[in-house]
């Protein structure tokens, strides 16, 4: 072998294990500090579909309810962790988990995870239930790759808020929820605004969160139904 | 072409630009200048990366085998790189969402490759470092006005805060990347007009 050779092989093995090593040695460091950042963000977006107007960037918390809880009217990043062990109870379900807010053993809200296609890529997402199942109390839309300005305004206040109130289930039955080509119809219970230019993630977004639904209804919500008319009929 | 560092830094600013005048970096520039946190984060990214690259790399410049140069020079830039997306993982995590892919992307700037190949294999390291200064600086300031123009036209806002009234409409051209071409455009055609300095066609 000639000795340029060697310098070659030689050279290109120190700077790929000196480059490796750093970067392995960064990534030990970095990493318990990202999944931290990640399980927030998790919570973030669980807490924001249970409490519609929750902002973690410090927007004050307009819900009656969270005044007595949040009392300084805005939480930093670091407490989140902290309110969501306070407040929010996860149950492992047959169909995924279930967030279930309580409060003086009443309990104020449920959210599950729904995510799925939208047009470029998975779209995330929680959904805050009404206690009675069937309301729709908020969604947060996060850690998606829409188009910013069309689909990606599925993650903007204005998008979620439309859904405030919607219904999933009615008279018994789950009813679908449509995400409305431009305007939704004055009044309609089961219809939100759509996004303009961006009928592929709407239609997506309706898709999943109707999808999802049914499924922890079938699994989950039924049987809760059920525990809550039998208790009443136990206080009878 | 002895140049005192001052003129390393500067000339990038304007008369050798990477983005105007080079043509380099074009794809992050659409991408990223929907909003002026972005540009901004994208900004730092970009600078750290090119000026630490060339550091590097001139230093190394009288020992990389010429066969393996510029897999060399690809090592030490994807290597800058995934440190400044894990720093920005752990430290601007809300940021780094945003940016998302664009960070990773990087690696494929051409204004990092091409100030490693151009200058940075026959310069010094401290010229090296003021030439990816400079280069990383003149990249920022093109992202930071379309940004600035994009948001301000686009949302009316800057920075994220509400510049404009609410009842602002918004301009959705300049929302998605074409309308950053646009401005990208009109940047290009006053800088000429005033340098005067054209390309030979």
């Amino acid at each position: 072998m000639q000795k340029d050779e060697i310098h070659t092989i030689t050279f290109a093995a120190i700077v790929c294990l000196v480059c490796s090593l750093s970067l392995a040695g960064i990534r030990t460091v970095l990493l318990p500090i990202q999944v931290r950042n990640q399980r927030i963000d998790n919570q973030v977006n669980v807490l924001k579909a249970l409490f519609p107007d929750f902002d973690p960037q410090g927007n004050p918390l307009s819900l009656e309810e969270q005044d007595s809880l949040f009392t300084q009217g805005r939480v930093p990043r670091e407490w989140i962790p902290l309110y969501f062990d306070n407040f929010v109870t996860t149950k492992d379900t047959e169909a995924g988990p279930l967030y279930v807010l309580t409060r003086d053993d009443q309990t104020v809200a449920f959210a599950f995870p729904a995510e799925g296609k939208g047009l470029w890529s998975t779209v995330h997402s929680y959904i805050g239930l009404e206690p009675d199942l069937a309301t729709i109390r908020g969604v947060t839309f996060f850690d998606h790759g829409e188009t910013p300005g069309l689909g990606g305004e599925c993650s903007k206040p204005w998008f979620q808020r439309n859904f405030r109130g919607q219904k999933l289930w009615a008279d018994g039955a789950p009813v679908t929820l449509e995400v409305a080509k431009g305007r939704a119809e004055p009044n309609s219970r089961t219809q939100v605004d759509g996004m303009s230019g961006a009928t592929i993630t709407g239609n997506g977004i309706q898709r999943f969160m109707n999808n999802i639904f049914r499924t922890y209804n079938e699994k989950v919500f039924e049987s809760l139904r059920a525990e809550a008319t039998e208790g009443l009929a136990s206080h009878g | 072409m002895a140049k005192n560092p001052k003129d390393i830094v500067l000339d990038p600013l304007s008369d050798n630009n990477p983005i105007t005048v080079q043509m380099l970096g074009i794809c992050s520039a659409l991408a990223v200048t929907a909003q002026l946190n972005t540009a901004f984060i994208m900004s730092i990214a970009v600078i750290l990366v090119v000026a630490a690259s060339n550091t590097i790399i001139s230093l190394m410049r009288n020992h990389i085998p010429a066969k393996i140069r510029m897999i060399v020079e690809m090592v030490v830039i994807a290597t800058l790189v995934i440190t400044v997306d894990q720093l920005l993982k752990a430290f601007a995590f809300e940021a780094s969402k945003q940016l998302s892919v664009f960070v990773g992307l990087i690696i494929t700037n051409c204004i990092v490759m091409g100030r490693a190949e151009a200058f940075a294999m026959q310069n010094p390291p401290k010229e090296a470092f003021f030439d990816g200064l400079g280069n990383g600086l003149g990249y920022s300031a093109i992202l930071i006005i379309v940004a600035a123009f994009r948001e301000f036209l686009g949302a009316g806002a800057l920075f994220g805060f509400q510049v404009l009234p609410d009842s602002y409409p918004g301009n959705g051209l300049m929302v998605i990347a074409p309308g950053a071409f646009v401005v990208i455009g009109l940047i290009i055609w006053l800088q000429r007009t005033v340098t005067k300095k054209y390309e030979e066609a």
